[in-house]
């Protein structure tokens, strides 16, 4: 008879372990080229050795000047840094958001936390005009990420109050409708303000131009509570996949674990979008593509979401400061250019399936 | 984003040029008792120097300019030598776009930006975190916002002549600004008190009637020739609104300002073909004035241009009675 | 080994009432199945027994009440194969059967040694070792029953529902899950109770049949007892034969006019 651990633990098993360490060494080399490319600064190849120099007890002479070096350390890794930690949220958010609702086109801004936030950063930055340009703190981030978290209790409370189940379709057409009710609030107010909409859409495009460490250390609590709270709940999003009352029936409470999942995701979520904008697409081709590796179980497709996503950013980061240089491209306009192949490769691969 | 506008130490600075400036202003020849020490050769000039809110140890020799409007101030102080690079959309002078520079003002690249080795950057606002990836990289910024009076432009350019070791020739530049702008417009009121009731206009900032309202600089400008902007009143607290093009037939002005002849292609013939604007008066007295998109949108020396073109445009409207 | 008791169910949907006050205990080891037109809330019982719909009334297994908040108690209690069960397309065997230990795993934690022994027990008794790895879209539908009733059995379950579980079978894999179904029973002491459309079927492996007509219980006992043709044709509508073979088959055959 077969041994317990010989066929039972799964084959696929080792494939997601070898997946894993090929994703962690990818990332690495991944920071690494996005540490040694940009417009300015030192030369690509003196990066790495300058990074050799820094571990402590080693001395080597790389040729790096110190204001080069500065370059490097106070603008291009936090942008790296952060091209991880927002990639990294945007996928295992849109993953986590494709487990709950059970639909694989689902992105982490379906219940309204990109209309929130836009319009919280257009009231910031109409207001900004007048009256808050000597605050202490700056109101960007706060307006975005509160916008957010605002637009998706309003969806929670709209689904709530028009269905006794809250079931996942009234969650969704109530995201919808504050979607839609919050931009239409956003032009409106654009309209009477010309003068911003310049900066608004610049934000809308999303960027990872103007980070800072000040912006990294704001992201990173709410990303790593978050993305430990989804790694948590990945075999109940397995779970899950059977449906609400088969889920039910096996011992899920279902209510309790959407919701959770929902919260969880859209807190990073608003976190990542309050800091880099709107970057879209990361959050549905990096799971799919994850799915197309190794299988769509959330067990495997969560962590692995994580670790594709930093790699996806901080590469798709790298055109972003690069191609139109000396300007920026806009990091969400690379990600759109992404999106589109992606999907007709998706539609070609689906086609060979059922 | 915590940019420490012109408040404090800009009103320094403004009383150390106001004390030039009223010595400037009162005799022809150059001034002799002033509370500074303000030679009028470059090489002697007292650093370190605080203006405009920042703090310069030496004379900036490398300075990067993301402001089209500070482009034009600083070669018009002769700082011109001292600039490296300037953005996409500095246009004027023609040493600027010499230089071959692009950056963006929008979508900056502070890499790029730090890739010129400046010593001082300016800039007109801050997308996002600009000022404080620049001063992570120990690089002075000077911000100069939008101005929104005459006085505020002459306050910008006097803070960047201090900054830039020309503040004698800053000085200079704004009371000859002052001068010429004041006898422009006390020679055309002259013609203006002749025509009795007072003169309206509409102020074309692009092809979909986007205009200003004369709490704008714009506006203030056009104020001091006494003429009115049917802008006005149209919209409380909007200083730049957007008017249908029946509030503006109807509104009738006697003059129609064109700000988007660069951006928009727009001439006198386009306006005059526009559904209903056939009757309005200043299409049949042909009281069309095409600005140039740039001077207009600008607060630095080229405002005195803009301050004649007005002038000009006034002196040939006909009566319409 | 466990009772399962109804006392006064009653259920009803947007005030239509779809079953009132049905009283019934069944024993341990015992197959109940519910029988009755369609809309007679037999699908209604099982599913309040399954914890998928508010019931006034009380559902009790061994005398204790099922809480009303625990959805795991109940699943470690209760398994439940629906009529039409989900099978995501992209999920292995393997998999799916571990969804049913799921009332025995922590809630955040990751199956034990022991959950993989009862899963690998389950596999070999129901002959699904073989497809442990392929995709669970991709087996024919009398494996696909083999497959649910394993992830049933994986939940370790005293109690076994079944929402018409021959619904889509040929009568050969039809033969095959019911007597699968009656030959666990009896090794693991299950309590069965099936709601099921084929009256001979569910005559010939329950214990008890229980009539159902509009939500309210008209007949309870043998299948001699209840499947008779005047009883039939009351509450089915139906004209139909009823047929006692010798060994104490109860068929039921379904006749035609004979004006023709």
């Amino acid at each position: 008879m077969l041994r317990a651990n010989d066929n039972f633990v799964p084959r696929a098993g080792t494939r997601v372990a070898y997946s894993t360490l090929v994703s962690f060494a990818l990332l690495t080399i991944a920071v690494l080229v996005g540490t040694m490319i940009g417009p300015a600064g030192p030369q690509w190849w003196r990066v790495p050795i300058e990074l050799i120099n820094r571990l402590p007890l080693i001395s080597v002479d790389s040729g790096v000047s110190d204001a080069d070096w500065n370059i490097v350390m106070q603008i291009r890794m936090p942008r790296v840094v952060l091209a991880v930690l927002v990639g990294a949220m945007l996928s295992v958010a849109g993953a986590s958001y494709q487990g709950v609702f059970r639909n694989p086109l689902v992105d982490p801004y379906l219940l309204g936390v990109a209309a929130g936030a836009g319009l919280g950063a257009t009231l910031v930055f109409t207001l900004r005009r007048s009256a808050t340009e000597n605050w202490l703190i700056d109101p960007l981030p706060l307006a975005a990420f509160a916008g957010g978290l605002i637009a998706v209790f309003a969806t929670y409370m709209i689904g709530s109050a028009f269905s006794k189940a809250r079931s996942t379709a009234t969650l969704v057409l109530a995201g919808i409708a504050v979607t839609s009710l919050t931009t239409a609030v956003q032009t409106f107010v654009l309209q009477r303000n010309n003068d911003v909409v310049r900066q608004v859409y610049s934000w809308i495009l999303g960027r990872l131009s103007s980070a800072t460490w000040g912006d990294v250390r704001l992201v990173l609590p709410y990303v790593v509570f978050s993305c430990g709270i989804l790694l948590m709940h990945r075999r109940l999003l397995d779970v899950l996949r059977v449906g609400d009352d088969e889920a039910t029936a096996l011992g899920v409470n279902i209510r309790r674990v959407r919701l959770t999942v929902v919260l969880a995701a859209t807190l990073g979520t608003a976190a990542a979008v309050a800091v880099s904008g709107l970057i879209g697409f990361v959050g549905i081709i990096v799971p799919h593509t994850v799915r197309l590796i190794v299988g769509s179980s959330y067990r495997r497709v969560l962590p692995l979401s994580i670790l594709c996503g930093a790699i996806f950013l901080v590469l798709a980061d790298i055109p972003s400061r690069v191609l139109a240089d000396p300007a920026e491209t806009p990091i969400g306009v690379v990600t759109a250019f992404f999106g589109a192949p992606f999907f007709l490769i998706l539609l070609r691969v689906r086609k060979n399936q059922v | 984003m915590k940019m420490k506008v012109l408040s404090r130490a800009g009103f320094a600075g403004l009383f150390v040029c106001a004390a030039t400036l009223f010595a400037a202003c009162s005799e022809t020849s150059s001034s002799t008792d002033t509370t500074v020490a303000v030679e009028t050769t470059v090489s002697e000039v007292a650093y370190p120097v605080t203006a405009g809110g920042i703090t310069l140890e030496a004379q900036p020799m490398r300075i990067v300019s993301l402001s089209p409007t500070h482009t034009e101030m600083l070669y018009a102080i002769g700082a011109g030598g001292q600039v490296v690079a300037v953005d996409e959309y500095s246009n004027f002078p023609a040493e600027a776009v010499a230089l071959g520079t692009k950056l963006s003002g929008y979508e900056p690249n502070v890499e790029s930006i730090a890739g010129y080795e400046p010593d001082l950057v300016v800039i007109s606002y801050d997308p996002g975190n600009l000022v404080e990836q620049l001063s992570a990289l120990d690089i002075a910024v000077y911000i100069g916002n939008g101005a929104s009076s005459l006085e505020q432009a002459y306050e910008q350019i006097e803070q960047l002549g201090a900054l830039t070791g020309h503040l004698d020739v800053a000085v200079q530049l704004t009371s000859q600004m002052q001068a010429d702008i004041d006898a422009v417009v006390l020679a055309s009121s002259a013609s203006a008190t002749a025509m009795g009731e007072p003169i309206t206009y509409f102020y074309e900032l692009d092809n979909t009637y986007y205009t200003v309202t004369s709490n704008s600089f714009v506006g203030q400008i056009f104020k001091l020739f006494g003429l009115e902007n049917i802008a006005d009143g149209v919209e409380e607290g909007n200083d730049y609104p957007q008017l249908s093009s029946e509030v503006i037939v109807s509104s009738n002005p006697t003059m129609i300002y064109l700000a988007d002849t660069k951006c928009c292609a727009q001439t006198p013939e386009t306006v005059s073909v526009r559904e209903g604007w056939q009757k309005m008066d200043a299409v049949v007295n042909k009281n069309i004035v095409q600005l140039d998109d740039d001077i207009a949108s600008r607060w630095g020396p080229r405002v005195v241009e803009l301050v004649k073109s007005i002038s000009d445009a006034l002196a040939l409207v006909a009566p319409s009675k | 080994m466990s009772t399962l008791g109804f006392c006064d169910l009653t259920i009803s949907y947007d005030g239509d009432s779809a079953v009132s006050s049905f009283n019934n205990l069944v024993n341990s080891g015992e197959w109940l199945c519910l029988i009755g037109p369609n809309g007679a809330g037999k699908s209604s019982v099982l599913r309040a027994v399954a914890g998928l719909v508010k019931y006034s009334g009380s559902v009790a297994i061994d005398q204790n009440e099922i809480p009303a908040t625990s959805a795991k108690w109940r699943a470690q209690n209760i398994a439940y194969v629906p009529q039409t069960p989900l099978i995501p397309e992209d999920m292995t065997v393997y998999e799916y059967v571990l969804l049913g230990r799921n009332p025995h795993i922590k809630h955040f934690a990751s199956e034990t040694k022991q959950d993989v022994d009862v899963i690998e027990k389950v596999m070999t008794r129901l002959d699904l070792t073989r497809f442990a790895h392929r995709m669970v879209g991709t087996l024919s539908g009398g494996e696909r029953q083999r497959l649910v009733i394993a992830r049933a059995l994986a939940q370790e379950a005293p109690v076994l529902l079944l929402d018409e579980p021959t619904a889509a079978l040929d009568i050969g894999h039809q033969q095959q899950a019911l007597e699968l179904v009656d030959v666990l029973r009896r090794e693991r002491g299950l309590t069965v109770v099936s709601a099921m459309h084929d009256l001979t079927l569910a005559g010939l492996y329950a214990d008890r049949l229980v009539l159902m007509h509009q939500g309210v219980c008209v007949a309870s006992g043998s299948a001699q007892s209840v499947l008779r043709s005047e009883t039939l044709a009351e509450f089915y509508g139906v004209s139909a034969r009823v047929h006692h073979e010798p060994d104490g088959t109860v068929v039921v055959i379904p006749q035609r006019s004979t004006s023709n």
